[in-house]
């Protein structure tokens, strides 16, 4: 293995069963065979069995942090086990290069009626840290926690954020080589959240590989150096950060827009794509340029004064502007057959990423709910430096500096 | 080459130890070759601070929001010697002559019998009780078998206090050869340890094993001499063979009563035999855990 080079994975697959009887049948089966001596026959699937991790090969140098995303059940957690030790891989190898923390359940071995100085001491044994070396660090790990008052109360007093505090500052002072982070950044409120990561980045800084499994993008963007997609178990191929979390977009409307109503309504959406300021269909802009939003739709009765509202979400907020004709004063009638509405955003104000459009109809007067199409479609905003990610979210607001201002009040 | 390629690692690290490398492989754990023991003892001298943490714990925890505490670990057995005793002093059941007085004897009996019986339900259980902490941490998961020992062996100290007053009461001559109990105490604890090596492995894949340990641990009690002195005619003898703790709780009657065996040589092959399914069991825990942490 190359000198710098901390974990290296090659060709790995595990394989899960999906009913329970069956698992239970398997387990007591290789277990006995397990015990006996005999060999297990681990790479073949049998009946219910499917492949949870299929065919993952990637390596992992001093100072990079890798981020692997993916819808759920895409076996994330189930990698970061493996490259744990506490399952072992059904076909491949596995190799890790010094000492390895793990973030996959904070709090170790926590018990709930002892007071958080002795779980400190219980969960510090678990991560494998000498108890001197847990008294030298006790006051940092108290303040990085910020429980000083109440580190000497049972745990089971704690809210479920002073308890996920504990937790990760027992494990953040561990100093590893190696650490595996599984979806813990999301606990505790902002303030906790932003020192979490501060920490992730200082030991990415100080020579430590670092795999965070995560859903956000943002996360993504602001600590990893590299991205991999999983999904059913298999890598996708990407290169670079910015395709992987793309891809990733992807792979997230897929799966919503299978769940789309399909009940029977007299007015309906039929198509909603997005077109340039010179009506050519396109999904790319850069920010500032007009967005049109092209609707088609189709009725069987003819309406006086229809709804139309048009919602943008991000992967990470959620919805987080709408807007609608109601609003704007604009009546729009509909007769029956087919017909298009064009919305033009005009300078749009986000900042790179992809954008989710939805539209929801109904009628004005008697405030019938007819369609919705959720996701609609969808449209990317090209940021040419992805660097700006980092520091920047959603929204360009226009803005000046002053510097050292004397106003005269 | 071996001896540069180590050095090289050595000095391609920051720090100031050389990095070791960990490979993990479907079959790994199980092509360990002769290095199997060697890495067993050594994991378990680098878990030694732990499994004593493990084991601060839960007595820390067992009593803390208790009123009586540490006195629950005598009431158990003073209720069962008292019916024990009223049942025979009214000759509702008929009981051959014991080696001591009844009541002292039925109490050390009882105890020793909790002793093993306690070991060999917490650590069955010990898997299955720590939940999301077999699945999702990692650290030498026997320390939790191991250290599920810690609660019985305290409350049988404590019962020790309660038989040392009891032995004073009826006049038990204390003797010098009574200090080693312990050492005849010891195998049959790494006989529960090594029993639940397994069976807390199975009781992870299937939960029923802790129900059956329960009754089969009653049923068993009866089966040895607790309430009654060793059987000495034949087939009644048999107990004193089968039920694995017999032959040590023959052996501390024995040394308690006489300060000498009356059966050495049964106490001897169940002694190796204990230490035999203690160091098979042990390895065999290492093979499967990995197995079953998903089910935990």
């Amino acid at each position: 293995m190359p000198k710098d080079v901390l974990i290296s994975v090659e060709h790995v697959s595990k394989k899960y069963c999906r009913s329970l009887r069956h698992s239970m049948l398997y387990g007591v089966y290789d277990v006995a065979r397990d015990m006996l001596g005999l060999d297990g026959h681990n790479d073949q699937l049998r009946e219910t069995e499917f492949w949870a991790i299929d065919d993952v090969s990637f390596e992992l140098q001093r100072g990079e942090c890798l981020g692997i995303i993916g819808p759920n059940g895409a076996g994330k957690s189930t990698l970061l086990k493996m490259l744990n030790g506490i399952l072992l891989p059904d076909k491949g190898k596995i190799t890790i290069r010094g000492r390895v923390g793990a973030l996959i359940e904070l709090g170790a071995g926590f018990h709930p009626m002892l007071t958080g100085r002795e779980n400190i001491y219980i969960n510090g044994a678990i991560l494998g840290v000498r108890r001197k070396a847990i008294h030298r660090k006790f006051d940092e790990i108290v303040a990085f926690a910020e429980l000083e008052d109440f580190i000497d109360s049972p745990i089971k007093f704690y809210s479920s954020g002073m308890y996920a505090r504990l937790g990760f500052a027992v494990s953040a002072h561990l100093n590893p080589d190696v650490l595996l982070i599984d979806e813990v950044l999301a606990v505790g409120d902002v303030a906790f959240r932003l020192k979490c990561f501060n920490h992730v980045r200082s030991l990415v800084q100080s020579g430590s590989a670092i795999i965070l499994v995560t859903h956000s993008q943002n996360d993504i963007a602001r600590v990893c150096s590299r991205g991999i997609v999983l999904h059913h178990g298999k890598p996708l191929p990407a290169e670079g950060l910015a395709q992987a979390v793309r891809q990733y977009h992807e792979l997230l409307q897929t799966a919503t827009r299978e769940t789309r109503d399909q009940r029977d309504t007299p007015v309906r959406v039929t198509a909603v794509r997005t077109l340039d300021s010179q009506g050519m269909a396109s999904r790319q802009f850069r920010s500032g340029e007009h967005v049109l939003v092209d609707i088609h739709y189709e009725s069987r009765i003819s309406v006086d004064d229809c709804v139309f509202v048009i919602k943008l979400a991000s992967h990470d907020l959620g919805e987080f502007v709408s807007f609608t004709n109601r609003v704007s004063g604009q009546t729009i009638p509909i007769s029956v057959g087919s017909g298009s509405i064009i919305v033009r955003l005009r300078n749009v104000p986000l900042l790179g990423g992809n954008y989710i459009v939805q539209v929801h109809m109904y009628d004005a007067g008697t405030k019938t709910f007819w369609d919705q199409a959720v996701p609609a479609c969808t449209f990317d905003i090209i940021e040419p430096d992805p660097e700006i990610w980092k520091e920047f979210h959603t929204l360009r607001i226009e803005h000046d500096w002053l510097i050292n201002p004397r106003f005269s009040s | 080459m071996k001896w540069l390629r180590a050095s090289h690692d050595f000095l391609s690290s920051s720090p100031s130890q050389a990095l070791t490398d960990i490979i993990y492989t479907p079959d790994n754990i199980r092509r360990q070759g002769r290095h199997v023991w060697g890495t067993i003892f050594s994991e378990f001298l680098n878990s030694r601070e732990l499994i004593w943490r493990l084991i601060l714990r839960d007595i820390a925890a067992r009593y803390r929001q208790s009123m009586l505490g540490y006195l629950w670990a005598v009431f158990p057995s003073i209720v069962t010697v008292i019916v024990f005793a009223v049942l025979t002093q009214s000759h509702t059941i008929h009981i051959a002559e014991t080696p001591l007085p009844y009541v002292a004897y039925a109490l050390w009996n009882i105890s020793v019998w909790q002793l093993f019986a306690g070991c060999l339900t917490g650590c069955t259980n010990s898997l299955a009780s720590a939940g999301s902490l077999v699945s999702k941490a990692n650290f030498p998961k026997e320390a939790l078998v191991m250290a599920a020992v810690g609660h019985p062996l305290l409350d049988f100290m404590i019962r020790l206090v309660l038989v040392t007053f009891v032995f004073v009461w009826y006049g038990v001559p204390f003797k010098a050869q009574m200090s080693f109990v312990p050492l005849i105490l010891l195998p049959a604890i790494l006989l529960a340890v090594g029993l639940s090596f397994v069976l807390s492995i199975i009781n992870l894949l299937l939960r029923d094993i802790g129900n059956i340990l329960g009754i089969a641990l009653t049923f068993a009690m009866f089966l040895a001499p607790v309430f009654y002195p060793p059987p000495t005619t034949w087939p009644s003898s048999l107990i004193n063979i089968l039920n694995p703790l017999s032959p040590f709780l023959i052996a501390s009657q024995d040394m308690i009563a006489h300060g000498s065996l009356s059966q050495p040589q049964a106490f001897l092959f169940s002694g190796l035999f204990s230490v035999f399914v203690f160091l098979v069991a042990w390895r065999l825990f290492r093979l499967t855990i990995y197995r079953v942490a998903p089910y935990a």
